[in-house]
């Protein structure tokens, strides 16, 4: 659906990446990653200074009528409604861009509307609505004339819970369909809900995609285990352990999920003692984020440091 | 025409007239200020030409008649190209980015989705204003060929401001900014294009003809119906070649602007 060949634009470089059609893919990396810069490229605001794009088969900058016919984008920096006219005549003049048929719209709209609640703002102009209220129809914008792609750029900002959860059960709904979606999100817990495949941005530099587990594995695979066991202390002197500490019979373990899983480190504890309590914490995708943004600080600071002398 | 580009352009029309007329009284005032703020220049020329009689041989009412082509076609050329007249605006706001990433002309969308109707009926209610009280005391016949004549002569001036207008478009996506241009090269030459031109200096002359050619709105055409004697310094050709002027200007400024669009780069990077 997309694909990226060796793409460099502003901070991106040379990044390659190919979207299979019916991802729904978590775009994801620090602020300045270049995760806007991405999406303006596939869908050909942008043009790329290095390689080449395919967005749905068609060379996004060159053959943007056709792309946009099958392409639903959100960006938080381009304005999808007509401020000066109510919710339901945006709607009608999109019907009329996108050449949808009367029947097929009605209920596309009817169930968008109530769907992500905004049936009752129909007939109010949209400058008279809440960021979250606009948002929840600029979504709805984004979808009415049923697209192949979705590029969203944080398309949850500013929607409370209820909208959020209308806006997940709608894309789930619509990839079952076959719709491809990229979205960016600073929300790792979104991403996590959403996403069947993540990418991973750097400092413009693609340095991941696949499935949430294996981006944990790969960068933040260091777990943590707590124990508290009952009788004698465990000797665990045989584990690739990372760090090991003792508080009179609390344990708590730090260990490389690559190297030793939690059921091993278990089965050893239970051969010697009994375990009272026991609490495992898994990275979560956003340690990913952090891990990345103090690696940056650490070569950043060397940089400057080599520089000095 | 299609079936949904008219069903489109019936919208974008419902929309603007909504937005601009939802509160009428301050539609009314808006019209109202336009109007006065230009009409009083015309009443300071009113009576200084009260005292001095002409201007160049042009006596009160023919000043008025060539103030009427030149406000009367720019009412009308705003309801089509305010969207142009803003475009840098447009630019700054991603309005242009909505308009790229909707499968329909881009022009289109720019023409049809903005009409500064103030100044339409501000600047055309007073062209229609000052037509009415100078057209009968010109001495113009107003027969079939000088309707038809005046006709496509208002239509040759609408598209040669709309052409300048769509060329400083194009420059706004080189430059990012032609706020100045358009003060230099717009609005500036209009205040000379209010007067006979045979008054102003050479260069003014050859400005207002080849380079920014307001003579071709408002001048020329009145030459056409009015035959003052100082049309005899330039072409005879001139009276007639203002719908050409304004078909080629505006071909010329388009060709500019599609090829132009090659360059633009997306804003918010």
């Amino acid at each position: 659906m997309i694909i990226f060949e060796n793409v460099s634009k502003f901070i991106l470089n040379s990044v390659s990446i190919h979207v299979p059609q019916g991802e729904t893919v978590g775009l994801i990396g620090a602020s300045g990653a270049g995760k806007t810069t991405f999406l303006k490229l596939a869908c050909g605001l942008l043009k790329p200074s290095n390689g080449r794009i395919y967005t749905m088969g068609l060379k996004p900058a060159l053959e943007q009528k056709e792309l946009c016919r099958g392409l639903g984008v959100l960006f938080a920096d381009i304005p999808v409604l007509q401020k000066e006219d109510t919710v339901v005549g945006n709607f009608e003049l999109l019907r009329s861009i996108y050449q949808i048929n009367k029947d097929r719209f009605d209920q596309d709209y009817h169930e968008l509307s109530d769907r992500l609640g905004f049936v009752l703002l129909s007939d109010r102009p949209v400058r008279d609505l809440s960021l979250g209220q606009r948002r929840r129809v600029e979504i709805g914008a984004a979808l009415i004339h049923r697209p192949g792609l979705l590029l969203l750029d944080e398309p949850t900002a500013g929607l409370d819970e209820n909208a959020k959860q209308a806006f997940y059960e709608l894309i789930r709904e619509r990839r079952r369909e076959g719709l491809t979606t990229i979205l960016t999100s600073h929300d790792m817990e979104e991403i996590s809900k959403l996403c069947s495949r993540i990418a991973l941005l750097d400092q413009g530099k693609h340095l991941y995609y696949g499935t949430e587990e294996q981006i944990k594995k790969r960068f933040t695979p260091m777990d943590t285990m707590q124990l508290e066991v009952e009788g004698r202390l465990p000797d665990l002197e045989d584990l690739p352990l990372v760090r090991y500490t003792v508080d009179e019979n609390r344990l708590s373990l730090s260990y490389d999920s690559n190297c030793v899983t939690a059921a091993e480190i278990v089965k050893l504890v239970v051969q010697q003692t009994v375990i009272k309590k026991m609490k495992i914490r898994k990275p979560e995708l956003a340690d990913v984020i952090v891990r990345l943004k103090t690696n940056d600080k650490a070569e950043n600071l060397s940089v400057d440091h080599e520089e000095r002398e | 025409m299609k079936s949904d580009t008219l069903h489109m352009m019936l919208v974008y029309t419902k929309t603007i007239m909504k937005a601009w007329f939802q509160y009428r009284s301050n539609a009314l005032l808006s019209s109202l200020t336009v109007f006065l703020r230009e009409a009083t220049g015309i009443v300071v020329i009113y009576f200084t030409l009260l005292k001095f009689g002409t201007l160049g041989g042009w006596n009160i009412y023919e000043m008025l008649f060539l103030f009427s082509l030149l406000f009367l076609t720019y009412g009308i050329m705003i309801i089509f190209f305010t969207g142009l007249r803003d475009f840098g605006k447009t630019v700054r706001d991603g309005g242009f980015d909505r308009f790229i990433l909707r499968p329909r002309g881009l022009l289109f969308q720019l023409i049809f989705t903005n009409a500064d109707w103030f100044a339409a009926v501000g600047h055309g209610g007073l062209g229609i204003a000052l037509f009415l009280i100078s057209a009968g005391r010109v001495g113009i016949q107003w027969n079939a060929v000088n309707i038809l004549y005046y006709l496509f002569t208002v239509m040759g001036g609408v598209l040669i401001q709309g052409a300048i207008f769509l060329l400083l478009a194009a420059l706004n996506i080189y430059l990012l900014e032609t706020n100045s241009l358009k003060e230099l090269f717009y609005w500036n030459m209009r205040k000379f294009a209010g007067y006979p031109i045979s008054i102003f200096h050479k260069a003014i002359q050859v400005c207002m003809i080849y380079v920014v050619p307001f003579a071709f709105v408002n001048y020329f055409p009145a030459q056409y119906l009015l035959r003052k004697p100082d049309m005899a310094q330039y072409p005879q050709l001139y009276l007639y070649i203002t719908p050409i002027v304004g078909i080629v200007m505006y071909l010329a400024a388009y060709g500019f602007w599609k090829y132009s669009l090659k360059f633009y780069k997306s804003s918010g990077n």
